[in-house]
């Protein structure tokens, strides 16, 4: 019997198939290196029909697999435990863009920022814009439902995405829409299948091509900086934002020590060193008008307390204060060699109380919390630098994360609103949701991969679906579901 | 002895890597070999895994991933978290000559380039293989791998050298040309050019006796040793000449140079020495974008139209070691501005590496060329004539490149287009 990755090598070719120990190393983690799964093997295929031969074969053999895309993901979603890991990397063509309609259909590992790159002469971007944008795949988008700074008033990935073709675990190619377009053979309607399936982390199936809408550029933009003396005006500029009916671009908090990392790196932006927080605000639309709201920001922000607000005056300006927010948590990199990255979503109302609660936390455990986050959405982002080789401060670190997270959910907020529940917060779910809720995604999940072959053990633990409990050949989703 | 010391010694460096991915895209080797293995993120996982110990030096796969690597230092500029990838770069390389030594043509290339008589012969040998339509020839009829340094040399051609009497008042100080081997061996043209071009923007040039290759080819491929005895006999030289300044117009050799004092660290005799040094360096672009408005003796102003090129499409393709090693980004296009005539094209992608790196395309052509094709494949989309760029290696690999896919385009350093400016402005009418 010839092996499975003598199997994969033939449809591929063998330089795009790994089973060596040492070539799989670097497989084992995404951006999350805390969290390491040696995958068995790993198969790279480089056209839509290369990819459902595999996936065909991976049926036929009963094997399970991880899809991945960037391992950009900071949730451990990508990772394979001792299974097939699928990268989709050379997937990386756009097979269209159509100006007129304002659409593009693209192969699952285009990189987001090269979307928006191509859509550039036209004056359209890819709007959905995570922090990772130059680096993260639009299949992981998918997967992930990514979101991004500019989403507050674009909405999030599944606002933009039309259509996919998935190829099912079974190896079947279906193509799932939202109902709400007419399809090629004039019939509309029906469930919104893609709706269930962006956002299911690699477990549905594996998306082989993703038709998206095309945003035009806007015809003028306004980026403002406004810094404060206490986190807690910041957080409440926010909300008066908000509550006096303004939609901004994007609204997005850093606290000192995030700017304290920024400005040390590459990316330094101009972000005044000794503010508390800063409040990065787009507001963009119409020319005429702008100006108003780019007043009111500013006397709302003021009346909030901030010291200074500073508007970008060109683009250039802008692109910095923008650039040094997206590369926040790398240049946490300079501070310690590791990274806790959280991803809490909570009531905007209690932004300011939650704050002031995580810092406390923060002190009583002795760890350093950089928060850096979406605080128009409420989704918080507290961060912990750290030494992963120091055992005391690693344990300090998580205890820190645990109660943080347990204080968000107490407060009505929930785990994730990006970046996923993949393997990191597994734990989490059984906090948040009931036994019933948990055996109803499992119900949904059956109805895509029966097997649970696809990246099996993410999201739902395993042992908390009661329907599945006690099934045999749980092996990987059982250990994986017990990694906490 | 701990054959891995080096990259010991700098494993600060390489946990400063959060394992962000960001600097995937802006990988050449990933792009173009689409394996992990092959990008920052992979490379300094397994430098890490060499140094935990779960991947032995001798695996034959790791070692392949990690001379793969171009050294273009793509990854520093994309990096948010500051990684030293070159540095870490070079202490591997360092760390794994000493288990096993470099193949056979490398070793033969990098005491070449260290043996000044030797390099002298071949370098004139390489001019008349150049001069007599030999290498052109070649180029034509071998096959593409073997025609590929043929074609290399035949580019490195210059047109007929501007000549004129280049004047210049001599206020903005003295500086000293590092004029390299290759500069100074195939790219003589350019290296007069650069002592023109920087004359006539008032600076005095002196020249420096004794200097030596910079040994940025062998402290690229691990022999610390003979590239610190270089750096050694380089920085003596230009003490002795007493320059203000050190100006290179090779991006290479610059970005070694600027990096002596991390080189010598180590060398207590040499280290201080070796920083001040490298804190002369500059490279020729800069010196002329800061002499600014002063590159109005581009004269054409003077002199308005007579004899005026016309209009020629160029396109500026940044060498990575003034990109991404010395962060070098406007200045040569500066200097190309200030060129009469000249229409400056866009090129896409042009941050990203064309393959040469050093002897990289003698070592590994097969991998130089899959990184060189989507650069033919920008330039000719550009729709530029010319394609500009401070670097012999980027000039010979794209410009060799050009030549066999039978384009028309041709290289050309951008001082040698400002040059030739000056000249034509000089020209009587
Ligand atoms: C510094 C940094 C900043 C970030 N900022 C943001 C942010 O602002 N907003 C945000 O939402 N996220 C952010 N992320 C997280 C991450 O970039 C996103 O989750 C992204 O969508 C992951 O894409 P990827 O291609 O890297 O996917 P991977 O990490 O490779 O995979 C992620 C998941 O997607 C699945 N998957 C991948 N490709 C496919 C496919 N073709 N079909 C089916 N499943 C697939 C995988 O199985 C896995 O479960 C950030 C990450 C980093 C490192
Ligand atoms: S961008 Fe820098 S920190 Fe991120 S993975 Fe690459 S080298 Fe590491
Ligand atoms: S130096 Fe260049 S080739 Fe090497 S890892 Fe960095 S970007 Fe890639």
């Amino acid at each position: 019997m010839t092996s499975l990755a003598a199997q994969l090598g033939r449809i591929v070719g063998d330089a795009h198939v790994i089973a060596r120990a040492t070539q799989l190393l670097v497989y084992r983690s995404d951006a999350l290196p805390g969290l390491q799964r040696a995958p068995a093997r790993a198969v790279f295929p480089g056209t839509r029909d290369e990819l459902i031969e595999v996936v065909r074969v991976l049926a036929a053999a009963g094997a399970p697999f991880v899809s991945r895309g960037a391992g950009t993901g900071l949730s451990g979603g990508a990772l394979a435990d001792d299974i097939t890991l699928l990268g989709l990397h050379r997937l990386k063509r756009i097979l269209a863009l159509d100006p007129i309609a304002r659409t593009a259909t693209v192969e699952p590992g285009v990189v987001n920022a090269a979307l928006t790159r191509a859509g550039a002469p036209h004056r359209l971007h890819y709007a959905p814009d995570p922090s990772s944008q130059t680096a993260c795949t639009i299949g992981g988008n998918i997967a992930e439902n990514a979101g991004g700074p500019h989403c507050l008033k674009y909405g999030v990935t599944l606002d933009h995405a039309i259509r996919a073709t998935v190829v099912l675990p079974s190896g079947e190619v279906v193509i799932l829409d939202r109902g709400d377009v007419a399809r090629d053979d004039g019939t509309q309607g029906g469930y919104d299948l893609l709706g269930a399936f962006v956002g299911s982390e690699g477990c549905f199936g594996v998306v082989v091509d993703v038709t998206v809408r095309l945003t035009p550029d806007p015809e003028r933009v306004c980026t403002l900086l406004a810094d404060f003396t206490r986190v807690r005006d910041a957080a409440d500029a926010t909300s008066r934002i908000i509550a006096a009916g303004i939609m901004p671009a994007a609204l997005e908090l850093m606290d000192q020590p995030t700017i304290e990392a920024v400005e040390s790196s590459v990316y330094a932006a101009g972000y005044p060193r000794d503010a508390a927080a800063v409040l990065l605000i787009e507001v963009d639309g119409a020319a005429a008008g702008l100006d108003d709201d780019v007043w009111a920001v500013e006397r709302l922000c003021r009346a909030a307390g901030a010291r200074t607000v500073r508007v970008a005056h060109d683009a250039a300006e802008r692109a910095r204060l923008w650039l040094g927010r997206k590369k926040a948590f790398g240049a946490m990199g300079r501070v310690a060699p590791h990274l806790v990255v959280q991803d809490a979503v909570v009531p905007r109302s209690m932004l300011a109380e939650l704050l002031d609660d995580i810092a406390a936390i923060g002190d009583r455990h002795r760890v350093r919390i950089c928060n850096v986050f979406h605080a128009g959405d409420g989704n918080l982002h507290p961060n912990i630098p750290y030494n992963a080789h120091n055992a005391d401060e690693s344990a300090r670190v998580h205890a820190a994360m645990t109660e943080i997270m347990t204080r968000c959910i107490a407060a009505g907020g929930t785990i994730t609103g990006e970046h996923g529940v993949g393997l990191d917060k597994l734990p989490y779910m059984e906090q948040l949701f009931t036994a019933d809720t948990l055996d109803a995604m499992c119900s949904l999940r059956a109805v895509f991969d029966p097997e649970r072959r696809a990246n099996p053990g993410k999201v739902v633990p395993v042992r908390a679906c009661r329907e599945w409990h006690g099934v045999a050949s749980t092996r990987h989703g059982a250990r994986a579901g017990e990694t906490r | 002895m701990n054959t891995l010391a080096p990259l010991q010694r700098a494993r600060a460096g390489l946990d400063s890597c959060v394992h962000c991915g960001f600097c995937l895209p802006a990988c050449p080797t990933y792009l173009a070999l689409e394996d992990e293995n092959d990008s920052p993120r992979g490379r300094l996982l397994l430098m890490g895994a060499l140094l935990d110990g779960s991947v032995n030096p001798d695996d034959p796969a790791v070692r392949r991933h990690l001379d793969q690597c171009l050294g273009c230092r793509g990854c520093e500029t994309a990096c948010p978290s500051g990684v030293p990838y070159g540095q870490l770069l070079e202490a591997t390389r360092e760390s794994l000559v000493t288990h096993r030594p470099l193949p056979l043509v490398a070793r033969l290339v990098l005491r070449l380039f260290a043996t000044e008589w030797a390099l002298r012969s071949v370098l004139a040998i390489a001019r008349l293989i150049r001069w007599s339509g030999i290498a052109a020839l070649l180029a034509r009829l071998l096959p593409a791998r073997l025609a590929m340094p043929f074609a290399m040399l035949a580019s490195s051609a210059r047109p007929a050298p501007a000549s004129y009497d280049a004047r210049g008042d001599g206020a903005r100080g003295t500086v000293s040309l590092l004029t390299g081997c290759v500069m100074e061996g195939l790219f003589t043209d350019v290296n007069r050019a650069t002592e023109r071009t920087l004359t006539v923007n008032g600076w005095k040039m002196r020249v420096t006796a004794d200097q030596r290759c910079c040994g940025a080819l062998h402290a690229h491929a691990g022999d610390a040793v003979m590239a610190r005895a270089l750096a050694r006999a380089n920085i003596a030289a230009f003490e002795r000449s007493g320059a203000e300044v050190v100006v290179l117009n090779s991006a290479g050799c610059g970005a070694m140079c600027r990096e002596y004092g991390h080189l010598l660290a180590d060398d207590s005799a040499w280290a201080d020495r070796a920083t001040a040094f490298g804190a002369k360096v500059r490279d020729v672009h800069q010196l002329l974008a800061s002499a600014g408005p002063a590159v109005r003796a581009g004269a054409d102003e003077r002199h308005p139209r007579l004899g005026t090129p016309v209009a020629t499409r160029v396109a500026y393709d940044a060498p990575c070691h003034l990109q991404h090693a010395q962060r070098i980004v406007d200045a040569p296009l500066a200097v190309l501005q200030a060129v009469s005539g000249i229409n400056l094209v866009p090129l896409a992608d042009s941050d990203q590496c064309c393959g040469s790196a050093g002897i990289f395309n003698l070592l590994l052509p097969d991998v130089a060329e899959r990184v060189l094709a989507p650069k033919l494949s920008r330039i000719v989309e550009s729709g530029a004539e010319i394609v500009a760029t401070g670097n012999p290696g980027c000039l010979m690999q794209i410009g060799g490149g050009l030549c066999l896919s039978g384009s028309a385009v041709t290289t050309r350093h951008p001082v040698e287009l400002l040059d030739e400016t000056y000249a034509r402005a000089e020209r009587p009418r």
